[in-house]
């Protein structure tokens, strides 16, 4: 019986089976289907198909706004201190016409940013928040280090995301920011 | 007239089945090991000294960083060692969700213990199904913490945020696919004849040997010693929680192997203990407004996926970071016991013991 | 049967037509090894629940944004997708021969390129006496200058000795590996090369043991005489050789073609990429083009011995098929063709499925199982062979 089981193998058999099933479903299946819980593929075909973030998804740091256009920031220093790897830097500044303190500089070097958020659970304001944001590459070494007046990714505005989808205008949902 | 000679051959720093930086200097004859010594510390960051430097709360972002894939097990293992060490107790749904979170990491560290292993012995396909699985695991710790891989996900005195809408609902959808995932994996490896060749009989070591050697984890309860600190010394939740440690006599890598996977339904299992009796109630302790330390040390150790994942603390008087901090890491201990296990083996037979031991070597080299 | 009554040709036109048979098969291999790396990624893709390949590099506009936008709309139906990616087979030959070629300083320069060709000639040689088609194509032209009016056969030689030719030039590519690995002056090649030299001896015994069975059926080393008379000219009880062979056959090339689950040789997780990982640009691409290629004369070998040829059923089942089926009965080259392609899948389905056998149990395997089980199919064989 065992020699038997040795010369037949029904073991390959049973593995060659499941692989053989994956391929035939996948085979005999759209790509464009959408994606259930019995998973025909789990490619996510990116940036054609937007990825779904979660709500408390951890991106970019980006500082808030009031109604009025006003900086909510009143530079209490709460993030620089709590920040575990030291990358915001903020220097005050008194302003006409508001009464608290105004962030003149807030530098946020991106590059040793590991978001954690612990800086947006430090703010007592809610004046800070990290966004949906993960496409964040830049060429140069400067373009992580922005502040307020930052040129290429400003602290106020989400990251310009080149355009390298090409996918129709019936597919392509709008991204989840 | 032919000179009989050895072959000294570098296993690393890069290649591709040493599951990072680790170096591992070989002496053939042949394709025999002669001789074999484990090269560490090309990852070398000083965590336990830059922890000494941040405040406990700060603390835990480098636990995260250390076993990346765990991270979860070692996030917990520094909140329970810091509220050991300032005597906070947690609430009991603070607790709940932890064990659970830390037991869908299990789940997922062994998902890529797996895959790599799988992949390394050359079933490539168990790796992307496992991944399948790992996935939606990540996902459940996104919408739990934000991030996948370093996620941070507690805090000082219970969680951050209570969990999510939507979380309930996504923790069942992968309860209910992950036992029939676990038995495809098992239907591609479990028999098949080539996986038990170079699993059953390889890489051997004893329990004596495990002991002496500090082994811990699923290689120690695969050589046959029932030790698990989720029973030994609960900590979190695991008191209240109905699961069996796995164990086998065989003390090779298809033991392991079976450890493992026994271990993925035990937590599959504590997993749906923690989702039917998840308690109502706060999150968080109340928590003075800065944390200090009195003169105290505290050695807590956690059952991490790949082990005893101990943290030893030390403060001082009013100290609001850790006077002295070491970190007792599963990998690091186990990693010891390569030589043993794979002298006078083959070459092969390194790579399968490299994947049975699971080293990540974050963690080894910290 | 078509027996083909020779048409007297001078040299030059029999030179012509060779020429003219040689880059037909040269085109099928050039076209053939592309194709099936591309069907590499995509089956084994599929199996793992991913997709493989489905875009080029070159963003949203242009030449490339245009078959770009094709393959994302071809995403939308079944099977169709499947062939998302195409164009990525070129873009990987491209690659291999734009690629700089680095040689390590202290490598034997001669050896080192000997090696790539050493490994190739003899895996595109092999064809020369592999039969696609046992009769005649098609005629050429009359306007066609020199050959004209004359017919093309489906294969280039009809050498009586065929099968000994092919196993003959199989095991000379072994040398191909030894010496690259050697050349290469570097440790990991060299244990890869040993294996391999390790591996394809002892794997050539029951390879050419298995396909004594076949030998022993029908009297002959002749290719075509071969392929035509185990399909159509057995007694039923020759199916049992035919089928236990087949097995081993198939298990055995395997083995000799480093494939998964025997692809020690170059496994990837121990020995880095094995003998050829000092090789880069196009002699990197002559070892793997030499492989595939000896995928393809496995697969044709199998075929054409043991499922059936060029005729439509295997192990010997078509002599049952009335002649008047039509064209079922009939030979056809899209059967030949057709076969190899599904074992070429079984090839990449395998590969994604099995692990790696250890060196040792490798060898166990070779000699402690292999060889006996011929051997007994061997007497099998000879048993049927008396009785008919």
């Amino acid at each position: 019986m065992s020699l038997l089981r040795t010369l037949i193998p029904f073991d390959i058999y049973n593995g060659l089976k499941l692989t053989g099933r994956y391929f035939g479903r996948n085979f005999f299946s759209a790509n464009r289907k959408k994606v259930k819980a019995n998973l025909k593929h789990i490619t996510v075909e990116y940036p054609e198909v937007p990825i779904h973030l979660a709500p408390r998804f951890r991106g970019r740091l980006q500082m808030l706004r009031d109604e009025q256009g006003e900086i909510k920031c009143i530079c209490c220093l709460a993030c620089e201190r709590i920040c575990p790897t030291q990358v915001i830097t903020i220097e005050k500044d008194k302003k006409e016409g508001r009464k608290l303190p105004f962030p003149k500089v807030y530098t946020f070097e991106m590059e040793r940013c590991i978001f954690c958020e612990f800086c947006v659970e430090a703010c007592g304001y809610d004046s800070i928040i990290l966004n949906h944001q993960f496409e964040l590459a830049a060429y140069d070494r400067e373009d992580f280090s922005h502040g307020t007046e930052g040129a290429f990714q400003n602290m106020f505005k989400p990251t310009p995301i080149g355009t390298f989808s090409v996918a129709g205008d019936d597919d392509a949902n709008a991204p989840h920011y | 007239m032919f000179k009989n000679e050895e072959m000294e051959i570098n296993l690393g720093p890069q290649h591709p089945s040493t599951h990072g930086v680790l170096r591992v200097k070989l002496r053939l004859d042949g394709e025999t090991i002669k001789h074999c010594y484990p090269v560490i510390g090309y990852l070398h960051r000083g965590v336990e000294k830059i922890c000494e430097n941040k405040t406990f709360f700060q603390g835990q972002v480098w636990t995260d960083r250390m076993d990346y894939v765990a991270a979860v097990s070692n996030n917990l293992g520094w909140a329970e060692a810091v509220e050991k060490l300032m005597g906070i107790s947690v609430p009991r749904r603070a607790r709940y969700v932890r064990t659970l979170l830390t037991e869908l990491n299990r789940i997922s560290s062994h998902l890529l213990w797996l895959g790599t292993h799988a992949m390394d012995i050359g079933a490539m396909t168990v790796f992307l199904y496992a991944f399948r699985e790992r996935e939606e695991i990540l996902d459940i710790f996104e919408a739990f913490c934000g991030a996948r891989l370093t996620t941070t996900a507690f805090r000082i005195g219970g969680l951050r945020d209570d969990i999510p809408p939507g979380f309930e609902a996504k923790v069942r959808a992968f309860q209910d696919r992950f036992l029939a995932c676990v038995d495809e994996y098992e239907e591609l490896l479990t028999e098949n004849r080539i996986w038990k060749k170079r699993t059953v009989g390889v890489a051997p070591i004893s329990a004596e040997d495990c002991i002496a050697m500090g082994v811990t984890g699923p290689v120690l309860r695969a050589a046959g010693v029932a030790y698990d600190i989720r029973k030994a010394f609960p900590y979190a939740a695991y008191s209240e929680m109905q699961f069996d440690v796995p164990t086998r006599m065989e003390a090779d890598t298809y033991a392991r192997y079976q450890v493992r996977l026994e271990e993925m339904k035990q937590s599959h299992r504590i997993v749906q203990q923690c989702m039917d009796g998840l308690p109502e109630g706060a999150v968080m302790a109340k928590l003075p407004k800065i944390l200090k330390s009195e003169v105290n040390e505290v050695y807590h150790a956690i059952e991490a996926p790949k082990g005893e994942l101990g943290y030893y603390l030390v403060g001082e008087k009013g100290g609001v970071n850790p006077y002295r901090f070491h970190v007792r890491g599963p990998s690091f201990v186990n990693l010891q016991a390569l030589p043993m296990m794979t002298e006078g083996k083959l070459l092969a037979d390194v790579i399968a013991a490299i994947g049975t031991l699971d080293v990540v070597l974050g963690e080894v080299d910290r | 049967m078509m027996q083909m009554t020779p048409i007297p040709m001078t040299i030059v036109q029999t030179l012509v037509m060779a020429l003219i048979q040689i880059i037909a098969i040269l085109a099928f291999i050039f076209v053939l090894v592309p194709m099936l790396t591309f069907a590499e990624r995509k089956v084994i893709g599929y199996v793992q629940v991913r997709l493989g390949a489905t875009r080029i590099a070159g963003g949203n506009r242009g030449l490339t944004g245009a078959v770009n936008k094709l393959m994302w709309w071809m995403g939308h139906f079944p099977v169709i997708s499947f062939f998302r990616g195409l164009p990525i087979f070129m873009a990987d030959g491209l690659k291999l021969v734009t690629k700089e070629d680095i040689m390590p300083a202290k490598a034997d320069k001669f050896v080192f390129w000997l090696a790539p060709i050493l490994c190739m000639v003899p895996a595109f040689a092999v064809f020369a006496a592999v039969t696609f088609y046992p009769g005649v194509l098609g005629v050429f032209p009359a306007w066609f200058p020199i050959v004209g009016g004359l017919p093309v056969t489906g294969y280039m030689t009809d050498i009586n000795v065929g099968l000994l030719y092919i196993l003959g030039l199989a095991s000379v590519g072994v040398y191909g590996i030894v010496l690259g690995a050697w050349a290469s002056n570097s440790k990991y090649p060299l244990l890869g090369g040993l294996r391999s030299a390790a591996q394809v001896i002892s794997y050539e015994v029951p390879l050419t043991l298995s396909l004594l069975a076949p030998v022993i059926l029908t009297g002959s080393l002749n290719f075509r005489t071969m392929s035509v008379d185990l399909a159509t000219k057995m007694t039923p009880w020759a199916i049992i050789p035919l089928f236990i062979g087949f097995f081993a056959y198939l298990t055995c090339g395997f083995a000799e073609t480093n494939r998964v689950p025997f692809d020690l040789a170059e496994a990837e997780s121990e020995l880095v990429s094995g003998f050829h990982t000092e090789y880069t640009g196009m002699k990197f691409g002559w070892f793997f083009l030499s492989e595939y290629t000896n995928m393809i004369v496995v697969s044709a070998l199998a075929t054409a011995f043991f499922l059936g040829g060029h005729y439509l059923l295997p192990f010997g089942l078509q002599q049952f098929v009335p002649a008047s089926a039509g064209w079922i009965a009939q030979p056809h080259l899209i059967f030949f063709i057709g076969k190899i392609g599904f074992l070429l899948f079984v090839f990449l389905w395998v590969r994604a499925t099995l692990p790696r056998y250890r060196y040792d149990q490798l060898m166990s395997v070779g000699w402690k199982y292999f060889i006996p089980l011929t051997l007994v199919n061997l007497f099998i064989a000879g048993l049927v062979r008396f009785m008919a």
